[in-house]
């Protein structure tokens, strides 16, 4: 009885400017931007996913979710300069030292990856799905910030859900120039010039932010971002592995390469002085 | 973290102030440094928010749309008291659902029918109220008593922008985390318009 | 007529014509007429629309009646002819697409957007069950954001959707038509185009200034509605010369009346012939 008084009284609250049309034949044209996951059948899947996922609480949680990383991206005047490190840990556990966490969304676009990287992979690969289907409707590519925008309004959407992931986009477009932009599963949704996200990104800040110049020479920027990244794999324990290293310009991005840290590190250390407090002697 | 963000407002004669802090603050690092808390609703309304992150911009932005929807439908915008009802009807409905918004807003408007400034102090738990000045998280303790006893109703826009840095002075002097100054805006009869802010002179407790 | 297929919106007839379609289209043509014209002139390209207004009586209030020109977004302005109630319903759609767009990809609808948007809303409503499509054809203008290059957009109740340099719908559109064809120059500056829109509305709008109204898209700017002294003024202008050139004419004829034989018709021009055309009676031609 009360469902179906339910289904016949509106609230009085409910009358809003927006949801007029609810009937089946204004629905959108297009399918909707978010999808409709099967949720498992639980009270607050929050508080679930908590307890099996919260590793400092219990030790002995069943899932345990890769959340260490170093990535930066920032802005300079030759375009953009996105690095990461290639770490995958799942606890205390390295489960990979070759993850690809730039991902490269389309010949002009890239994200990167940190926190969940199942979450990250899914979702940026949805938002190269959608930056094509707006290409194709829209007769131009998309812009940086309507792309943010779409990951960051889909983030929103499963918020409190239980999504972990922290990214940038990154691309050069000609109506915006070079466009950097962090989302996070919160909903963040933040445009910037420098941006460090993941367990490293205090290392990463703290040689980024003393150096960063708008205008880099792109030489200069590439090694800026190669730097901070070792600096933070060296450091944090959770990052480590290969960098990985790309800039974005106007007519796409280039990739520099996917090098191991252990090279740069002696590299760096023997020829420039730099980690006096690592001894190479062996005596 | 997010009563770290200030928000204050201040009326008088002719102009109501709305003042946000701009760091965007993440874990433990400032990610942003020229953070815009701000949306304009229409011509003589702006809106001012600080809260759960993510909320908030999402719940902006809502009510913008709507809000600049409403005066496309109509021809004619909202005033600012038809806006906070809106708003704040809005937040109510929100409070009421699974997953509210946790939204702390400050509403500044001129309304250009009576000829006079109007602030409204909005909290995630739709409270509204119409005041002379008003301020949001920590910021309130610090400023609202600097208000209370220096605000008038009919002070000029230089005055009123001198109370304001009397306010964000005290909070550079005692706040234990750096805001990174604020973004200053004002609404008068002419619209919204962004003032100059020097804020990166150093204050230190005596 | 139609021997049935018609009961049904979402049945073809035996030839492959959907009949409820082609009705609606009978009452675009049953709607006071809409002209938009592009002025693309290089140094400051415009856009004007232009709508015959139906005679108020006497006792109505013509300053707050709704206009046939609507703003969907600040920069995108659309005028319709046909069912005014059905247009109602159509421009409300789009403007809650606008906003909707702005807040999900924080970009402003491009007008090519929006009119496939207008489309496709007309389109849906020729292909489900229980519904009649929408009676208006509409003409969209306006910028892109950030581009200073005029967009004129029309659209059906079918669903078409067409761009244009210039073009009319609604009652007489076809004559309205041929005339923006044979007036129509590239780069014209505002001045002109205004003075296009209006010339041309005046071939079916017998009565003159008071019941035109024009609107003027500029990149950048929000729509601006002429007032009405200056569309008076501009069909002053246009009648005096109107009445030069007949004098002209008629003073020519009279002097190589010799040579002038059945000459005297064309330089009369079709204008006249046209006027005497009984008000309200569409251009004839059949639903396409």
């Amino acid at each position: 009885m009360d469902a179906l008084v339910a289904q016949y009284s509106r609230p009085a609250h409910q009358e809003g400017f927006a949801d007029e049309d609810q009937q089946q034949l204004t629905a959108d044209i297009q399918p909707p931007l978010s999808l409709k996951f099967a949720l498992p059948p639980i009270a607050s899947s929050q508080q679930w996913l908590r307890a099996m996922t919260d590793d400092n609480s219990n030790p002995n949680c069943p899932i345990k979710i890769a959340h260490g990383t170093t990535t930066l991206a920032f802005r300079f005047k030759g375009g953009i300069i996105v690095a990461t490190d290639s770490r995958a840990t799942a606890g205390n556990w390295i489960a990979s030292q070759t993850v690809k966490k730039v991902i490269e969304i389309n010949s002009c676009l890239l994200g990167t990856m940190a926190g969940g990287a199942a979450d990250c992979q899914y979702w940026l690969a949805y938002l190269g799905m959608q930056c094509r289907l707006h290409e194709l409707r829209h007769k131009r590519r998309i812009t940086v910030c309507a792309a943010s925008k779409i990951l960051a309004n889909l983030v929103y959407s499963y918020k409190g859900m239980g999504l972990s992931m922290g990214t940038m986009c990154a691309g050069v477009t000609p109506s915006e120039g070079p466009a950097l932009y962090y989302i996070d599963s919160d909903g963040t949704r933040l445009a910037g010039n420098l941006f460090c996200v993941g367990s490293g990104q205090t290392f990463a800040y703290g040689v980024l932010d003393a150096q960063y110049n708008y205008d880099l020479s792109d030489e200069d920027a590439l090694e800026l971002g190669r730097r901070s990244i070792l600096a933070a794999t060296h450091r944090d324990a959770f990052s480590g592995g290969f960098i990985n290293l790309y800039h974005v310009k106007e007519d796409g991005w280039v990739k520099h390469g996917f090098t191991d840290t252990n090279g740069v590190f002696w590299d760096t250390k023997l020829n420039k002085g730099e980690f006096s407090n690592v001894t190479a002697n062996l005596d | 973290m997010y009563v770290m963000e200030v928000l204050l407002g201040i009326t008088g004669k002719d102009f109501t102030i709305i003042a946000a802090s701009k760091a965007a603050m993440r874990g433990a690092s400032i990610l942003k440094v020229n953070d815009d808390k701000t949306r304009p609703l229409n011509k003589h309304t702006l809106m001012a928010y600080s809260g759960e992150a993510g909320d908030t911009v999402q719940f902006a932005e809502y009510v913008q749309a709507n809000v600049q929807l409403y005066s496309m439908r109509n021809s004619t915008d909202l005033t600012p008291y038809e806006t906070a009802s809106f708003v704040r009807s809005e937040l109510a409905k929100s409070l009421r659902s699974r997953s509210p918004y946790t939204v702390n807003l400050l509403l500044g408007g001129y309304d250009p029918i009576k000829d006079q400034p109007q602030l409204y102090w909005i909290d995630y738990l739709a409270s509204c109220a119409n005041v002379p000045y008003a301020a949001h998280g920590y910021a309130q303790y610090y400023c609202l008593s600097i208000l209370d006893k220096h605000h008038h109703p009919d002070i000029s826009f230089e005055q009123g922008m001198k109370i304001l840095r009397m306010c964000t002075d005290e909070l550079k002097r005692r706040l234990p985390i750096d805001f990174k100054g604020v973004i200053v805006k004002v609404v008068t009869k002419d619209g919204v318009r962004e003032e100059p802010y020097e804020d990166d002179k150093q204050v230190l407790a005596p | 007529m139609a021997s049935g297929y018609d009961r049904a919106l979402s049945v073809f007839s035996p030839d492959g014509h959907v009949f409820q379609v082609e009705y609606a289209l009978e009452a675009v043509k049953r709607g006071t007429c809409a002209v938009a014209v592009k002025g693309t002139d290089p140094e400051s390209q415009v856009v004007v629309l232009g709508c015959e207004k139906r005679s108020a009586l006497k006792l109505q209030d013509t300053r707050i009646t709704p206009s046939k020109i609507s703003m969907v977004d600040t920069h995108v302005c659309l005028a319709f002819a046909g069912l005014n109630a059905d247009a109602r319903i159509l421009v409300d759609k789009a403007r809650l697409e606008a906003q909707s767009h702005r807040l999900t990809v924080e970009d402003p609808v491009s007008v090519e957007y929006i009119t496939k948007y207008v489309a496709g809303v007309q389109q849906r409503y020729t292909q489900s069950g229980g519904v009649r499509p929408f009676g208006i054809s509409t003409l969209i203008v306006g910028f892109d954001p950030g581009s200073k290059e005029a967009r004129l957009y029309q659209t059906e109740p079918s669903g078409i959707y067409s761009a244009w340099k210039a073009n009319a719908i609604g009652r007489s559109s076809k004559t309205v038509r041929e005339f923006l064809e044979r007036n129509h120059k590239d780069s014209m500056t505002r001045d002109e185009t205004i003075e296009l829109t209006i010339k041309s509305l005046l071939e079916v709008v017998q009565t003159g200034a008071k019941n035109i109204e024009i609107a003027i898209m500029a990149p950048g700017k929000t729509v601006e509605m002429l007032p009405g002294e200056d569309i008076e003024k501009i069909v002053e202008k246009i009648n005096s010369e109107k009445d030069a050139q007949a004098e002209a004419s008629a003073s020519r004829r009279g002097g190589q009346r010799a040579a002038a034989g059945d000459a005297a018709a064309s330089a009369q021009g079709p204008e006249q012939v046209l006027a005497q055309r009984p008000a309200g009676e569409g251009s004839g031609a059949p639903p396409e």
